[in-house]
């Protein structure tokens, strides 16, 4: 396993420089604001600044910054990708789809916020149950690390999810090589899975927490109280409770899914398994 | 001597398993002529609560409870809002927008300034390689409980 990480990471690096030349077509820029005053033929990106549109962009417009306005002739035939800022005047003037990664906090923001929060917890609810069902043995055993070794699940946590991002962007670099997009694909893949695993063992512990039993009476006298489904669910209606405040929701959210990846990482997805086996010779 | 053959010295009764695992205190004990006390019984109402204890039970009033409650209020609030719960759907990329996603952040680590493409080669291999460490230590949750 080790070979192979550090080879892809050699792979990686050495055709980035190949992979760099290739592609020309487009513009792109770094840091500051640009404006379109002349046709382009290609993507044209924009990091970390501003988009004046008054010519036409023959492909899609990336925008990570403050946002684009359009101008005189000035449209896009492809898709506009933004995050940050707001699109200006853009009747018109975009062919395909205009797409934020935060359009759904201002679709929220719009008195549907609660409606959309609880709607997502309906469906990790559902997530939850088939999760405690399937693998409660498993959730359990990662609840218990977690309770036991919170600051190195957090750690962990942390670590992974940055690993995530920055593999992303090496395996970007493959793209052109098609390999580029089932890498891309299988990572995305094991991240989404890591992150709805570990956020569940993280309502299981929560709920142990504030609600399991301590005492073999009290287990014995409680009807519903009892059992990973209850204490899963009971962890997801306190962090959902929590997840609808303004400020600290989110931020409480995103804690337990750094704590829930942590652990999903730590405990091997409850089957405390290691990652690496240590070789070793036979014994004769 | 070690922590075990200590207790088992200033506790034998409490202890007294101990002698079945000591080669050298039951050598010892046996040299004094000591018998080897009886075992005391265990009471498992004395232990401490298992987490598979009732780990079992499923709680469906619980989950039924929690999912009409969930789902309720969000109904009455895109009633109220006068919002159809589509738009949940209506915000999720389409496979065209997921295509110029992919394409255009190859395009932005290929293009990026030579300075950013040393920082995340090399935060790429310091990253994972701390991941690697930390994931070489072995879980002890089930022990440390």
């Amino acid at each position: 396993m080790r070979r192979s990480v550090m080879f892809l990471a050699l792979l990686a690096t050495l055709i980035a420089p190949l992979a760099a030349a290739s592609s020309g077509s487009g513009l792109q820029s770094f840091g500051h604001s640009v404006t379109i005053d002349q046709p382009v033929k290609g993507d044209v990106q924009v990091y970390g600044g501003a988009a004046t549109v008054r010519d036409i962009i023959d492909g899609d417009l990336f925008v990570f910054g403050d946002g684009v306005t359009f101008e005189g002739n000035g449209r896009v035939t492809g898709n506009v990708i933004y995050f940050g800022g707001q699109v200006t005047n853009r009747e018109g003037r975009i062919g395909g789809r205009l797409y934020s990664p935060t359009s759904f906090e201002s679709a929220a923001a719009a008195m549907t916020r609660s409606a959309v929060i609880l709607s997502l917890l309906v469906v990790w609810l559902i997530a939850a149950v088939i999760l405690a069902l399937m693998s409660g043995r498993e959730l359990r055993l990662s609840s218990v690390e977690l309770r036991a070794s919170a600051l190195h699940c957090f750690a962990l946590g942390l670590v992974a999810l940055t690993s995530f991002v920055l593999s992303a962007i090496v395996f970007s670099y493959l793209i052109p090589y098609l390999i580029g997009i089932p890498l891309l694909a299988a990572l995305g893949v094991f991240a989404m899975l890591t992150k709805v695993y570990g956020t569940i063992a993280v309502f299981h512990a929560v709920g142990t927490l504030v609600a399991g039993s301590k005492t073999r009476d009290q287990l014995a006298r409680r009807k519903w109280l009892r059992g990973d489904l209850a204490m899963v669910v009971v962890g997801l209606l306190i962090l959902g409770a929590i997840r609808m405040l303004p400020v600290i929701g989110p931020l409480v959210w995103g804690g337990a899914s750094v704590f829930g990846v942590g652990v999903a990482l730590a405990t091997k997805f409850g089957r405390r398994e290691p990652w690496f086996l240590v070789w070793r010779p036979a014994d004769a | 001597m070690n922590e075990g053959c200590q207790r088992y010295i200033e506790d034998p009764e409490a202890n007294a398993s101990h002698l079945e695992t000591c080669d050298a205190c039951r050598a010892l004990f046996g040299e004094l002529g000591a018998p080897p006390p009886a075992p005391r019984p265990i009471s498992v109402d004395e232990l401490p609560l298992a987490g598979w204890e009732g780990a079992s039970h499923r709680a469906w009033p619980l989950v039924v409870a929690g999912l009409v409650l969930l789902a309720g209020i969000a109904g009455v609030l895109f009633a109220i809002a006068g919002i159809s719960p589509r738009v949940l759907f209506a915000q999720l990329p389409s496979l065209d927008v997921m295509a110029s996603l992919i394409r255009g952040g190859g395009a932005f680590v290929q293009n990026a300034p030579m300075g950013w493409q040393v920082g995340i080669g090399i935060g790429f291999l310091v990253i994972n390689t701390i991941l690697y460490v930390l994931l070489r230590r072995a879980p002890r949750g089930v022990d440390a409980a």
